[in-house]
């Protein structure tokens, strides 16, 4: 405790009290001198995959961009399927930087779920779930979750030709779930097809929810992480003792060159190749050629496409949708299901599954960004 | 006396065919199935086509028209002269025979209220007709154009006398050059229409409102417009540069040397799309055609030219311009929205042309390159945002740059102090 909080709380006599600059005033009454203190204690084990510990750090990085932007643009955007389109046109031609915020924003969005995946992905190959972590693993995913349906949302919002029928085609994907599937899409939709209603709901998602549940889901994460410490994958816990580095300032100073580099990263793509808007939406007009969601939709999309009308007297998509809801509830489960990796011991059918899983949908993706005669052949 | 009251009830048994309301079940007929079990190529195939015939679903049978007795089982019967039996009508009958009904409103009211009864009428004012009436005989009558047996309504696509069709159907006796040498008229008037700009809208872009011969020369009432009636003809459509051309010095002038307005410049049959080369010296001259070199005529083409020149090479000027800027992900498109009115100011300027004035061509001209104007200094300051945003880029990397190297200097520091 300082001198200054020991002589007030003692003796309530403000003339004896010494006189503090503004910096120590705000370090004293906020206490961060705590946090300070806690921070210096958090250690990063260093050993030749230590360079995927930054991706969680970029995650968040990237989120705080996504945050800052979104505000920004929410200043100017206008939810309804009359504006939108055409604020977002005057945000990109008129407002002063507003092409660089809603071009960062654009391409801030596709770099965040990039390193959300890449830091599960990571996290994965190194068994970071094992025990006692199972907790941050599986807020981790729902995190990525969340991540997608921002994704999702958002991708509406301009309400242009691609977004429109891209989101018509997404919400019908729901509503192949047996039982509730209609009425989910239907919730998603605001009514039977996409319109003006579904946009407003896409905003109050994209806006209020998903924030304020990502901020919950986000705080847990964090907090488990910095309970828990860094996880040491199993191949250099078996290595015995590990050396680490502080937290703050060694890792920190580290994690924020990649910062700048994203920063330089999203500011080039901005200035050479700013978001395209497109068209604007008309419900009326045909959908066109080469309608597709965006990069980490499109395994998904992709694969519900080759399959077959029907399977055993079920609609394919059914059988898709319960395919993928069953990947992404294994994906949740790993740490209960990987008994072997909890008890140190390698486990190879994991890695392997995941591995394919990988591949797969690395193909599925390449077909979907084939010409349509290419990938069909 | 009796036998007057059984011809007249054998007449009513047989008629009812025409007094049936529409859609009527056709009355028996032993025709067709005589016909057909003849299994003759010369009259077995109507009998067949009729099944198809717009008059037998409205309940007409071919007694209708050939008259005899359909009932009758034997041959002599039912062709018996007696029985009002016509056999095959010629070109010369045809006509009245089909205007019989097609001319009498009343009966025509209970198949079709709305269907003209003016046919037969208009047929004997057209050239068809008129020759028909002289003695020729080789010439369109109604089956010619229609069909005899297996007659369609005009609406149903498959009918030779459907817009699409007219054309070709036509062409069937006009594009005969035997058959036209010996009428003196023209074998290639088809192959010319089918380089039309009219025929492209019609066939290709599937706009059955373009014209066809019909819509030019009348269907029934076909004749070539008269040299005084073409502007009339052409403005039916084209009203603009029909009131345009009477206000032009070019109406009296044609009318004085015999000419007829718009086919002179445009031609009759070959409309084809018109370009502003027309007005220029080039081969491509219309004007010129008329108008010497050095004369008032030829100076007010060539000023009419070159402006029309000038708005459309600013125009494609300043969308080239917007082009690049869009490719480099610039926001141009109400620009570009804004440099529409352009191409509407080229299109009106090229539609003033009809009044031959230089002075009302300029005009539009002047309103489009005001538009081409504002849109290229647009576009000027798009390209200038554009150059900045590069060079704000590489500041703003340098001093990223600048950052990583002293957070790279620190860390070393930080290195170097604790072992």
């Amino acid at each position: 405790m300082s001198e200054a909080t020991r002589s007030s709380s003692a003796v309530p006599d403000p003339a004896a009290a010494p006189r503090l600059s503004l910096g120590e005033w705000v370090r004293d009454r906020l206490g961060l001198q705590d946090l300070a203190r806690l921070a210096s204690k958090k250690e990063v084990p260093i050993h030749r995959h230590t360079i995927f510990y930054y991706l969680g750090g970029m995650a968040l990085f990237l989120f705080c961009v996504q945050v800052a932007t979104g505000i920004l643009l929410l200043l100017y955007y206008r939810p309804s399927a009359t504006e939108a389109f055409e604020s977002v046109q005057y945000i990109m031609a008129e407002v002063p930087f507003g092409w660089l915020i809603r071009s960062i924003h654009s391409w801030g969005a596709n770099l965040f779920v990039g390193a959300v995946v890449l830091h599960l992905v990571s996290v994965f190959f190194l068994k970071a779930y094992r025990a006692p972590r199972e907790m941050t693993w599986i807020s981790g995913v729902f995190l990525l979750f969340l991540s997608l349906g921002f994704g999702f949302s958002g991708y509406l919002l301009p309400w242009n030709e691609l977004s429109y029928f891209a989101t018509k085609v997404g919400t019908d994907v729901p509503a192949q779930i047996p039982g509730i599937g209609p009425l989910l899409s239907r919730i998603l939709r605001g009514g039977s097809d996409v319109t003006g209603a579904t946009l407003s709901r896409f905003y109050g998602i994209h806006v209020a929810i998903l924030p304020a549940v990502s901020t919950l889901a986000l705080g847990l994460h964090l907090l488990l992480v910095q309970k828990k410490g860094m996880s040491v994958p199993p191949s250099v816990e078996r290595k015995g003792a590990t050396r680490s580095m502080r937290f703050v300032p060694d890792f920190l100073l580290r994690d924020m060159i990649g910062w700048l580099i994203a920063v330089g990263l999203l500011a080039a793509l901005a200035a050479f190749f700013p978001w395209e808007l497109g068209r604007k939406a008309d419900p009326f007009a045909p959908a066109p050629a080469g309608i597709r969601p965006e990069w980490y939709f499109l395994s998904m999309f992709q694969a519900l496409k080759y399959l077959p009308a029907e399977i055993a007297g079920v609609p394919g998509e059914t059988l898709g949708v319960l395919g993928f809801s069953l990947l992404a509830a294994v994906i949740v489960a790993v740490p209960l299901l990987d008994r072997g990796a909890s008890r140190g011991k390698p486990s190879r059918l994991w890695d392997v599954l995941a591995v394919l899983v990988l591949i797969g949908a690395a193909v599925l993706t390449v077909l979907a960004l084939m010409p349509p005669g290419k990938a069909a052949s | 006396m009796r036998f007057l009251l059984a011809a007249a009830l054998a007449v009513l048994l047989r008629a009812p065919a025409l007094g049936d309301p529409p859609g009527a079940a056709p009355a028996p007929s032993g025709c067709v199935d005589c016909h057909l079990a003849l299994g003759d190529d010369r009259v077995s195939p109507p009998a067949a086509a009729f099944a198809d015939d717009v008059h037998a679903r409205a309940g007409l049978t071919c007694a209708d028209c050939h008259g005899g007795d359909p009932k009758a089982e034997d041959q002599e019967v039912a062709h018996d002269r007696r029985k009002q039996f016509r056999g095959k009508p010629g070109p010369r009958q045809i006509p009245e025979l089909c205007g019989g009904c097609h001319g009498d409103a009343a009966r025509m009211r209970q198949f079709n209220p709305s269907l003209r009864v003016d046919q037969l009428t208009e047929y004997r004012t057209s050239g068809h007709g008129k020759a028909l009436a002289k003695g020729d005989a080789m010439v369109a009558t109604c089956a010619s154009c229609h069909g005899a047996h297996g007659v369609l309504a005009v609406t149903d696509a498959r009918s030779p006398v459907y817009p699409t069709r007219i054309a070709e159907t036509c062409n069937g006796c006009h594009g005969d050059s035997g058959l036209m040498a010996a009428h003196k008229l023209p074998s290639d008037i088809y192959a010319k229409y089918r380089r039309s700009v009219h025929f492209e809208t019609l066939t290709k872009k599937g706009d059955l409102s373009a014209p066809t011969c019909n819509s030019c020369h009348g269907n029934h009432g076909a004749a070539p417009p008269q040299v005084a009636s073409v502007a009339n003809v052409c403005g039916m459509c084209h009203a603009i540069f029909a009131d345009q051309f009477k206000a032009s010095p070019h109406e009296a002038a044609f009318a004085e040397m015999g000419l007829p307005g718009c086919v002179t410049c445009h031609e009759s049959h070959a409309i084809v799309h018109p370009t502003d080369e027309a007005l220029a010296d080039g081969s491509e001259s219309k004007c010129a055609d008329c108008h010497e070199p050095g004369t008032k005529g030829a100076a007010a083409a060539a000023a009419m030219y070159a402006d029309l020149k000038r708005l459309r090479e600013n125009t494609a000027a300043a969308k080239e311009q917007l082009r690049i800027e869009a490719e480099a992900g610039m926001e141009v498109s109400r620009i570009q929205f804004d440099l529409a009115r352009a191409d509407e100011a080229l299109t009106k300027a090229r539609a003033d042309v009809h009044y031959f004035s230089p002075a009302a061509v300029e005009k539009a001209v002047a309103e489009g390159l005001a538009v081409t104007r504002s849109s290229r200094e647009a576009a000027t300051r798009v390209h200038a945002e554009r150059q900045f945003r590069r060079k704000g880029l590489f500041a703003s990397l340098g001093l990223i740059v600048v950052a990583i190297v002293a957070l790279a200097a620190k860390i070393r520091d930080l290195e170097r102090r604790e072992p």
